[in-house]
């Protein structure tokens, strides 16, 4: 059964590969045939998920290769699926969106090229999370990173897209060493780069490599998922990208490199983690989820904002593992396994929500040809459907009840508080206050998105853009509408949800809780039982649609028949104009004012008076910026100092061809003595 | 103790010392001079009360002394000396601060904090007589020493020395049982010096620098 | 299973009942201090009643989102109201929330509101969705803080479970520091989100004050109902924690209903009490300037982050 769901998968994203190149400067064909491909591999990716996460062991395959020390090898247990699935489910709603989406791109760029590249970005996320052996694990890892590069520099006619596929192309390279260093060790180690070489190691990594690989494997895959200090590429590269790859790359890219870090951690390293390593983690996610949500809230460049919001998802989920990689050093198996879960949880739920919104966004631009939520306005008249996909998205990721995202959060929450059975007085102090930087997380997200939905889809439009823009062709709205449903899905089925995540966290905590946590014959959910705290979405979500019809039922009652009157909005005795409605950088300024601190803004205000009078003004000029501290003050030094160095070997770049090739023949002349 | 069961004497100490923190944040949420003020006095008062119960529960009489004392010099006399400052040098409220009010109180939490780090291997040893009082005086007295470093003016660097000194005299009841009688009589008649020495001193600074901005003393250095 | 419909359906009654009067009586204290006669407690039912019969007038620039907004931001107000003990201890809808629900229900009614002060492309109304937001944002995380850390001596985020354990003093830890700091930050946060003095003053319509006036400007008829009651029970909802939290004694531990006649009068009695305090400390003080807010909302997450730290290092 796998074997075929695999084959379909596979051959579906083949096909998508080449199939678009024969159909040569035909757009609409090779639309059809990149992504309908597209469409048949990953639903059977999802069929691969389903039944890897309810298979009783795992599926292997694997086939030599001519080349040394790489083996094809594959492995489908339960986490592998769980990623398999995210992704293949993400990929059936980004497909069905593209169709409608690359339209846009007719006659401008090569649909046949992009259609390929999406396929070939498809299946190789698909194979890093299914890689059974390191070198086969780099070598599609590097696949993903230089295609999803070549698909960031798609409108390669634009600076700032070069600039930032340059910056991506930089920064994965170096995330890349890092792994390879984490390979290197287990590899020195186990004499093989096959991944169950690494779990049973004839003989244990000394702490000190396992903490080596530890912090390679954090730098390698943290650079991949965006951690703050190392995210600074994101908000450039996943914004450049055309909106339905970015809608991938946010939504599930960097998911694969939380995917490596709970393979590395709790698979291969497995058993008793120092208590640091814990710390570690939950401290970088607590101000990677905090510093992501504040700068967005600082972006008016809607892509921009959703991609510093991957930051702050990154940090949550990584909030939820490291709560449960501190359990599981003290020997908390239990609550071990609660962390991981939250933290599973809100992966998923990350892609779904990310992944509609970043198609919302795409569909916004497609309508408008802007990315500049200033531009926006009024657009919930001009596009209902659009709007309320995006509604959903951003009720979702504000974590409000019934969402899923609601769900996620709060079972990390609770995996926070729990940790006064700690015995250890600074992980339990630390620990309170990681969820007050949750609960403000939470809370500067929800202002996000109310400046987010409220600036581009209500009040009236601020430009011509926005005035002329009309809702998005069926394709796209469907690929929304799966999303959408399946985000409403993850919130009030978390019976469901939790006893399959529940299979992927069992083999590497080794308890199984889903039946501890799902109490009131599924309905709630109850951390640890002991009646410590439960929530129960369905419930909610049931009364909440309950309630709103009797709230209506009574006005009526009350108030008898609803007599409405249309009038245009007060604007003070003058016409109002959009001009007047408050911007999204007006939004955002009492937060800029209070968090000045962080931001350290930066204000010029240049005035041209009248010469009649002082009163008046002919001219205004207004600037504002927050001050990129991460880039100002640690990439710009390292950046500047590798300069200075390269300044120095400069003297052997003469330009003149002669000379290089007598290095060459130097070199090799040296060589053939070396080896005689 | 007798009367009084000791779990139960030992949460009153405990409330009580939790509402001087509590003033202590006040003053440092606080810009208005006045008030700041005020609210030290306030603070005396929950100091002479945590005393009298101190002396109540544990029959050691020479604290009741100390209590009165507290009314009489840091509720009556000091406040109202500052207070004439004030009306004096009409200076009503702290506008520009060393450090920002936000950030300001996010460092008395993480003194609070290390207060508690620091002082939790003494707590666990279990002689005192309450679990918290002895953290919650560290955290005064660190919250007091930095008020004098976050605010400018000399009236309310007064305020937060008074505060490290009712930080100590609380280590000193709860957690020793009262110093000495005549170590305190020599502690009240170095604070209420203090106070008025301090008094003179901003007046002087008024009259030479038309400010009470302590800043300011840097000019002094030629 | 009947019985736990009629106690939801009960509590649920008694909210939508009570809470205009607590407005109306703290109007009253107002106007009393103020040496005026002042209007009488039940005058806000007379308003919304007036309010449901009377016209709508609706601004031809917004969408669905103004309509619906006056019904959610209710329909998630009373779910939260139902989440609280009221008069009896044991809520039967316990199960289905603890306080983080109560919170985000709460936030739910904020975000739609946020979201239809922007509709009407007024600048009132995108002053105050402004303000609220960063009001919201600095109190919601105090508030789950201070009612965690009264949970933390019970064993239990959820409220009904708190409020039982401590009001028959069972298996709970009797802790006076943490419950001091606790108490004023939710007081603090009870003045902050529900629009009081002085964080925002409920009765101005100058604007550059005010915040959540601001927002509801361009609301009429039903739907200003709608959202004033709402408004009300958030209020009612906020005066019940405090007391229930803090101080349950009084209320209903069984469902007996003369024990649950009394609880509702000790109920009444203590949010009444909590409604004069609250008049009193605005006619007390002056409202604080915006920027100021965040002095005080800065107190209180300190106050409440510190409450469940001491928990944390002293106790367990």
């Amino acid at each position: 059964m796998i074997t075929l769901f695999l084959l379909i998968a596979l051959v579906g994203y083949g096909l998508g590969i080449f199939l678009p190149l024969l159909a040569h400067r035909r757009p609409r064909v090779q639309n059809v045939l990149a992504h309908g491909a597209a469409i048949l591999g990953s639903i059977g990716g999802v069929a691969v998920g389903v039944t890897g996460l309810a298979a009783e062991s795992p599926f292997v395959f694997s086939l030599p290769s001519t080349l040394p020390l790489l083996r094809y090898a594959i492995r489908l247990d339960p986490l592998s699926a769980f990623f398999v699935l995210a992704i293949s489910l993400v990929g059936v709603a980004v497909s069905v969106f593209a169709l409608g989406y690359v339209r846009e791109f007719y006659g401008r760029h090569s649909i046949g090229a992009l259609g390929a590249l999406y396929n070939a970005f498809l299946l190789s996320m698909t194979l890093v999370v299914l890689a059974d052996d390191g070198f086969f694990f780099l070598v599609v890892w590097e696949i993903m990173s230089l295609v999803s590069y070549f698909l960031v520099v798609t409108e390669h006619e634009k600076a700032e897209v070069r600039y930032a596929g340059f910056f991506y192309l930089i920064m994965t390279h170096v995330g890349t060493a890092f792994i390879i260093v984490t390979y290197l060790v287990f590899y020195q180690q186990a004499g093989s780069f096959s991944f169950e070489a690494f779990r049973n190691l004839s003989e244990p990594l000394p702490q000190g490599l396992r903490s080596v690989v530890f912090v390679a494997a954090l730098i390698g895959f943290g650079t991949k998922a965006g951690i703050v200090p190392l995210h600074v590429w994101l908000p450039y590269a996943h914004p450049a990208a055309p909106s339905h790859v970015s809608a991938l790359m946010s939504g599930v890219m960097i998911k694969t490199a939380i995917y490596g870090m709970v393979r590395v951690y709790f698979d291969f390293l497995g058993g008793e983690f120092p208590w640091w390593w814990g710390f570690v983690i939950l401290t970088v996610g607590a101000v990677s989820a905090l510093l992501g949500v504040m700068y967005a809230l600082m972006e008016h460049d809607l892509k921009s904002l959703l991609a510093y919001h991957s930051v702050e998802n990154i940090g949550i989920i990584l909030m939820g593992i490291g709560a449960g990689m501190i359990f599981q050093s003290y020997g908390l198996t239990q609550l071990a396994a609660l962390g991981l879960l939250a933290g599973l949880y809100h992966t998923i739920n990350h892609a779904m929500f990310k992944g509609l919104l970043f198609l919302g966004a795409g569909s916004l631009l497609y309508a408008t040809h802007t990315r500049n939520m200033e531009e926006y306005g009024g657009l919930i008249r001009k596009m209902p459907w659009t709007a309320f996909f995006f509604l959903v998205g951003a009720v979702s990721i504000s974590a409000l009840p019934p969402s899923n995202g609601f769900v996620s959060e709060w079972l990390t929450f609770q995996s926070l508080f729990l940790s006064f059975q700690i015995p250890d007085l600074l992980m339990k102090m630390m620990l309170p206050i990681s969820a007050a930087m949750l609960a403000l997380t939470g809370v500067l997200a929800l202002a996000c998105f109310a400046k987010a939905f409220g600036i581009s889809f209500l009040a009236m439009p601020r430009s011509a853009h926005a005035r002329n823009a009309r809702e998005v062709p069926p394709a796209m709205r469907v690929g929304m509408a799966v999303l959408a449903v399946v985000c409403v899905l993850l919130g009030v089925a978390p019976m469901v949800v939790v006893p399959a995540i529940d299979r992927v966290t069992t083999p590497l905590v080794g308890v199984s809780i889903a039946d501890k946590v799902l109490t009131e014959g599924g309905l709630a959910l109850m951390p640890m039982g002991g009646g410590f705290a439960s929530i129960s979405t369905p419930v909610l979500g049931l009364l909440l649609a309950l309630l709103v019809p009797v709230a209506w039922l009574m006005a009526v009652v009350i108030g008898g028949k609803l007599r409405k009157r249309f009038y245009k909005t007060w604007g003070c005795g003058i016409t109002l104009q959009p001009r007047m409605e408050y911007t999204a950088t007006g939004f955002a300024q009492p937060i800029k004012q209070v968090f000045s601190t962080i931001y350290r803004p930066t204000v010029k205000l240049e005035t041209d008076l009248l010469e009649e009078s002082r009163y008046f003004s002919k001219r205004m000029h207004f600037e504002t910026h927050i001050e990129p501290v991460f880039q100002k003050y640690l990439y710009d030094p390292v950046v500047r100092s590798l300069n200075a160095v390269a300044d120095r070997f400069r003297v052997v770049q003469t330009g003149s061809l002669q000379l290089y090739l007598s290095y060459i023949f130097v070199t090799l002349l040296i060589l053939l003595l070396w080896v005689r | 103790m007798g009367v009084i069961h000791p779990d139960i004497a030992s949460q009153m100490v405990d409330l009580c010392a939790a509402l001087l923190l509590l003033t202590c944040f006040a003053i440092v949420a606080q810009r208005r001079l006045s008030a700041c003020v005020d609210l030290f006095a306030l603070q005396s008062a929950f100091l002479a009360a945590t005393a009298a119960l101190v002396a109540f529960l544990t029959g050691i009489h020479h604290i009741y002394i100390a209590a009165l004392l507290t009314v009489v010099i840091k509720v009556i006399v000091i406040p109202r000396i500052l207070k004439k400052v004030i009306e004096r040098l009409n200076v009503t409220r702290e506008l520009v601060l060393t450090v920002n009010i936000p950030p300001a109180l996010l460092i008395c939490g993480a003194l609070v904090i290390l207060a508690f780090y620091i002082t939790q291997p003494i707590i666990s040893l279990g002689f005192l007589l309450t679990k918290d009082s002895l953290a919650i005086s560290l955290s005064i007295v660190l919250i007091g020493f930095f008020t004098m470093i976050a605010r400018k003016k000399a009236v309310t660097q007064v305020v937060g020395f008074l505060v490290m000194e009712n930080g100590l005299f609380l280590g000193a009841t709860a957690a020793a049982y009262g110093m000495p009688l005549i170590v305190e009589l020599g502690v009240f008649f170095d604070v209420l010096v203090a106070g008025l020495i301090i008094g003179i001193f901003t007046h002087r600074l008024q009259d030479t620098f038309d400010s009470v901005d302590t800043s300011k003393l840097t000019e002094l250095k030629e | 299973m009947i019985e736990s419909a009629l106690i939801i359906l009960s509590q649920a009654i008694a909210a939508l009942l009570v809470s205009p009067f607590i407005v109306g009586l703290i109007r009253k204290v107002k106007a009393r201090l103020q040496c005026r006669q002042g209007a009488s407690v039940i005058q806000p039912y007379y308003d919304l009643s007036k309010l449901f019969r009377k016209d709508v007038v609706v601004s031809t620039n917004t969408s669905w989102i103004f309509t619906a907004t006056p019904y959610i931001l209710f329909a998630s107000t009373l779910t939260a109201s139902l989440l609280v003990p009221i008069f009896l201890s044991k809520v039967p809808m316990n199960f289905a929330g603890d306080v983080i629900a109560v919170v985000y229900l709460l936030a739910l009614g904020t975000f739609f509101l946020i979201l239809a002060g922007l509709d009407a492309g007024s600048a009132f109304g995108g002053m105050g969705s402004s303000r609220e937001a960063i009001v919201a944002s600095l109190t919601e995380p105090a508030m789950i803080l201070s009612i965690f850390a009264v949970g933390l001596t019970a064993g239990s985020t959820n409220l009904s479970t708190i409020v039982h354990k401590t009001a028959l003093l069972q298996d709970i830890v009797t802790d006076p520091p943490p419950h001091l700091m606790a108490f004023v930050a939710l007081f603090i946060v009870t003045l902050a989100e529900t629009g009081r003095v002085p964080v925002d003053n409920p009765a101005t319509h100058l604007e550059l004050t005010m915040i959540h006036e601001a927002m509801v400007l361009e609301y009429s008829g039903r739907y200003l109902a709608l959202v004033e009651w709402a408004s009300a029970l958030k209020l009612l909802l906020f005066l019940t924690l405090l007391s229930n939290i803090f101080a349950p004694w009084g209320i209903a531990t069984e469902a007996e209903p003369s024990w649950m006649a009394l609880g509702m009068l000790v109920w009444l009695a203590k949010v009444s009490g909590l409604a004069v305090v609250i008049g009193v400390i605005e006619s007390m003080f002056a409202k604080l300037r915006l920027f100021r807010v965040t002095d005080l909302l800065g107190v209180a997450f300190i106050l409440s982050l510190l409450a469940v730290v001491f928990f944390y290092i002293l106790r367990v």
